[in-house]
């Protein structure tokens, strides 16, 4: 498995160089003017050329592409043009903050929505799948921008049972996530049991299953020890790959909240040409995509003993 | 086995959740106006309360890049950088058209016989707030080194980019060669080393400054807040970290630093500032007088959330968490109605809140590019067609029906609150006359408009506004006969065509750098063209010779009938057809006193007042 491992990992490097070059074409050569976008309106040749020195783009595209693939190798994406912070430092507290947001709601709602999905499949084709099904549709029809309106209208200033929005870093923080994990929650629901409840009927149909139930297993049995391990494949698929956009947040919930996360980051990046930002966490995503990708195939070979890694 | 541990697991999660909510006791909310300090200013635990602050609630509606006066040039940074440093002169709070007043200075910086050289005298006894940049930690006096201090780092190209180009390059003697000296030197540049022709310390508190030629509006940048002062311990102690370690002079010192979160100031409790005891007509009555001549600021501290979306802003002002906010199209709609007097609240928000309108230091318009060749040209056939675009178009029904009202149609290119203003010259610009624009689409040859192209017009941005107002002029134009077609694209790259010359009308606007006319009519003003700001590329000898006179004369009644002959020239060549000024609308509690607009002096926190008696009585009354 180690070999696996490491084997996959030296894959990464072409992978890892090819989004470099994309990133880097996309940004520097096709990409909007970042001098032009942050001077404005009639800018003078000088004040665009004294801006593109102090940016390092008066450089050659060879010499760029060189300090970007440093950059990339020693995680240092240097600072923002925006407000000259260091990326690092802004990276990490954003982190930390839409992790803060992303990750209880994310795990709450795998436990909540596995288990609601299973139930439905229990009861399939009975007036509860029926109903949860239509439920589970129309959740996902309503906008997420509705739920983050309705539900602050309602919940935080009429009713005044949270904060309209916020953050304190620590322990209180926790105050000001409440409402806006309550929503993420909420969102999932309908996607995810839709999405599980089909994984769970592709297996509760299956041979092995029918077996099961021949020789006698009762149904919770079959559910939890058979239906639930061998649905467990396509889950990880699922999950395990979301987990590093976890740490993009949720923009629009951290723009109404007024949460300083990578989300609201990435956003104001691209509104206003910060593209040592957007290449930072463009990297960061798809080092983090490649490197998850990696454990879920691992992960397979713990659940499903006929997966070998070789 | 397996399911009681999860339970069991289930459980102590829970408890834990339920732990840490009561650990982390709710914070205090936000809008009750006051807080309690320590000794040493600092927030206290319970038991501890030696002091109420009085406590401004604002927000910031997008972050700022760089509280370094000379590196910023941005709006958000320059809201706070107001209200952290003093400028050498500052505009009147209350009186319009805007005033020139002294800020720093003694007096306003007198000027020379031969109009080159301006003598600033700094006020005596005015300190900086206590800082570790200073040896004691005590703050030292402001003296003349700091203005020559200033004024050099303000002109070093690695740290100035934008403001030195944009509104201060060309002015005074000797500063564009000491500018290029710190681009070719860098951070090897020695300031002390190397001297400024025009800039020279004559005492301890005197500057004499010299310009390469006679210009009444050299004066404008030091009211600007790009060239505050500071004084150079702070920039060689904190470096780069200057940018977030801002040492002033004015009303307030940062008391918490949180660019995405909650930044606070504090007052200072050494400004020597005083409340205006003259104001415009009107002022007295509205009860922004009643503080005359006393010390400001009134408040202790302002706090200032970063909330970029406007709905969670609003429901945080109807709760009384914060207390002022703009007010945008929509909430527009829904708060406010306009009759010939101007702007009111509803009756269901007047009981709760009041309002300020405003017009801002801007002007919208449609430039021609005048090499173009359909639309653009000098021949009595072009001119008639642009005639006809111009007397086709419903500026008032635009702004009524797409703006809710939140405008004012101009005749000239500027707007009304400066000298030099159409209200001041007396000029009347083009209004609407289907008939006339089908006469003038006539004489350009294309009667009803047949043989006509579309005409292609240039939009820098694509958001719903921007598509409504094109429907409403398209629908218009089509009225006389004339297609309009827009093109829709990000400002990056409706830069990119204008300046191309790759258009035949661009829907642009200018905001003021300084308060007057010069400003505006410069965008026509034929050696500016690309790259300069005149990218429509229109010449015309006569308006060249006109605005060479003009900008270099003091307002007054010649001034005013030069540019009238300028606006006449403008409307007759019609290389711009002018729309509007925006008018900008605001909303605040009954507890918040001494709130008038200032564009040129944003936000105006040193002279606030919070009346704490009418907080106490209206925030029950708030409405949810």
């Amino acid at each position: 498995m180690v070999a696996y491992i490491l084997r996959r990992l030296l894959y990464l490097i072409p992978t890892i160089f090819g989004v470099a070059l994309l990133v880097f074409l996309l940004f520097t050569v096709a990409g909007e003017d970042p001098v032009r976008i942050a001077l404005g309106n009639h800018a003078s040749p000088e004040a665009i050329a004294d801006l593109r020195a102090k940016w390092g783009l008066d450089k050659s595209l060879f010499a760029q592409f060189g300090d970007f693939l440093m950059q990339i190798l020693t995680f240092d994406y240097g600072t923002s043009y925006n407000n000259g912070e260091q990326l690092s430092e802004l990276f990490a507290k954003g982190a930390v903050v839409s992790l803060s947001l992303t990750l209880p709601p994310f795990l709450l709602g795998l436990c909540l929505n596995v288990s609601l999905a299973m139930l439905i499949a229990y009861y399939r084709n009975s007036w509860f799948d029926r109903w949860a099904t239509a439920i589970a549709v129309m959740a996902m029809s309503v906008s997420y921008l509705v739920y983050i309106i309705a539900l602050q209208y309602l919940l935080a200033f009429k009713l005044d049972l949270f904060p309209i929005n916020g953050y304190e870093s620590g322990l209180r923080s926790i105050y000001y996530l409440v409402l806006p994990g309550l929503i993420m929650l909420l969102v999932s629901i309908g996607p995810d049991i839709r999405i599980y409840r089909t994984v769970f009927l592709d297996e509760i149909d299956a041979d092995y299953v029918r077996t099961a139930r021949a020789k006698g297993v009762s149904e919770r049995a079959v559910l939890f020890k058979h239906v639930l391990k061998n649905a467990l494949i396509p889950i990880i698929t699922y999950t395990v790959v979301v987990i590093p956009f976890l740490v993009l947040g949720a923009f629009l919930m951290e723009r109404f909240f007024s949460l300083p996360g990578v989300g609201d980051l990435l956003i104001t990046a691209i509104n206003t040409g910060d593209y040592p930002v957007l290449k930072g966490l463009t990297m960061y995503i798809a080092i983090g995509y490649s490197l998850f990708n990696l454990l879920s195939d691992v992960l397979y070979a713990f659940v499903d003993p006929r997966v070998k890694l070789s | 086995m397996k399911s009681t541990l999860s339970v069991r697991s289930l459980r102590w999660i829970a408890l834990l959740a339920v732990a840490s909510l009561f650990a982390c006791k709710p914070p205090p909310k936000d809008g009750d106006g006051t807080a309690t300090v320590n000794a040493k200013g600092e927030v206290t635990a319970d038991g501890e309360q030696t002091k109420k602050l009085v406590v401004f609630n604002y927000f910031r509606s997008s972050a700022h890049k760089s509280l370094d006066p000379a590196g910023q040039f941005d709006s958000a940074s320059g809201e706070l950088i107001e209200n952290l440093y003093d400028k050498l002169i500052d505009y009147h709070y209350l009186n319009r058209p805007y005033q020139l007043v002294p800020g720093l200075l003694a007096k306003m910086p007198t000027l020379s016989d031969d109009k080159l050289t301006y003598t600033f005298e700094l006020r005596k006894g005015v300190h900086y707030i206590d800082d570790p940049c200073f040896k004691d930690g005590k703050g030292r006096e402001v003296v003349a080194d700091d203005i020559v201090y200033v004024l050099k780092r303000y002109a070093d190209a690695s740290v100035n980019t934008q403001s030195y180009p944009a509104i201060f390059s060309g002015f005074v003697k000797g500063l564009d060669e000491f500018r290029a000296k710190t681009r070719e030197l860098g951070k090897a540049m020695k300031y002390d080393e190397h001297e400024v022709e025009g800039i020279k310390k004559t005492g301890k508190y005197t500057v004499e400054i010299t310009l390469t030629k006679p210009n009444p509006l050299a004066i404008y940048p030091f009211a600007s807040s790009t060239m505050s002062i500071y004084p150079r311990e702070a920039v060689e102690k904190y470096g780069e970290e200057f940018a977030r370690h801002p040492v002033g002079t004015g009303p307030f010192k940062m008391h918490k630093y949180d660019r995405r979160g909650v930044m606070v100031f504090r007052r200072n409790e050494n400004y020597q500032g005083t409340y205006p005891t003259e104001g415009a007509p009107g002022d007295k009555e509205k009860g922004l007088l009643v503080d005359a001549g006393k010390k400001i600021p009134f408040i202790d501290e302002i706090r200032m959330p970063l909330i970029e979306e406007p709905n969670p802003r609003t429901l945080k002002f109807r709760r009384g968490q914060i207390d002022w906010i703009g007010l945008d199209k929509d909430n527009v709609a829904k708060m406010v109605k306009r009759d010939e007097k101007g702007f009111h609240l509803q009756p269901e928000y007047a009981a709760q809140f009041d309002m300020y309108s405003e017009p801002y230091t801007a002007t919208e318009f449609w430039r021609i590019n005048m090499k173009d060749p359909v639309i653009g040209g000098n021949s009595p056939e072009k001119k008639a067609l642009r005639q006809a675009l111009a007397y086709a178009l419903d500026v008032p029904g635009y702004i009524k029906e797409m703006r809710n009202g939140r405008g004012s149609k101009l005749d000239t290119l500027v707007p009304t609150v400066f000298s030099g203003a159409q209200n001041e010259i007396g000029f009347e610009g083009y209004s609407t006359n289907i008939e006339m624009a089908k006469k003038k689409l006539a004489e350009a040859g294309y009667p009803e408009g047949k043989g006509l192209p579309e005409i292609q017009l240039e939009f820098r941005a694509s958001t719903t506004d921007t598509r409504q107002g094109y429907e409403y002029h398209r629908a218009q134009l089509a009225k006389a006969g004339i297609k309009l077609k827009g093109n829709f694209q990000t400002f990056s790259a409706w830069l990119r065509k204008t300046e191309a010359g790759n258009y035949q009308i661009s829907a642009a606007g200018w905001s003021a750098d300084y308060p007057d006319p010069e400003n505006f009519y410069q965008l026509f003003y034929g050696p500016n063209k690309t790259p300069g700001p005149n990218n429509g590329q229109y010449v015309n000898p006569k308006y060249d010779e006109l605005f060479d006179k003009m900008r270099f004369m003091n307002p007054g009644a010649e001034r005013n009938a030069i540019i009238k002959e300028m606006a006449g020239i403008l409307k007759e060549d019609v290389p711009v057809i002018i729309h509007y000024e925006p008018i900008v609308l605001g909303v605040y509690h009954k507890w918040v006193k001494n709130l008038k607009r200032n564009m040129m002096h944003n936000p105006p926190f040193r002279y606030l007042r919070i009346d704490e008696e009418v907080k106490k009585t209206q925030m029950p009354k708030l409405k949810r």
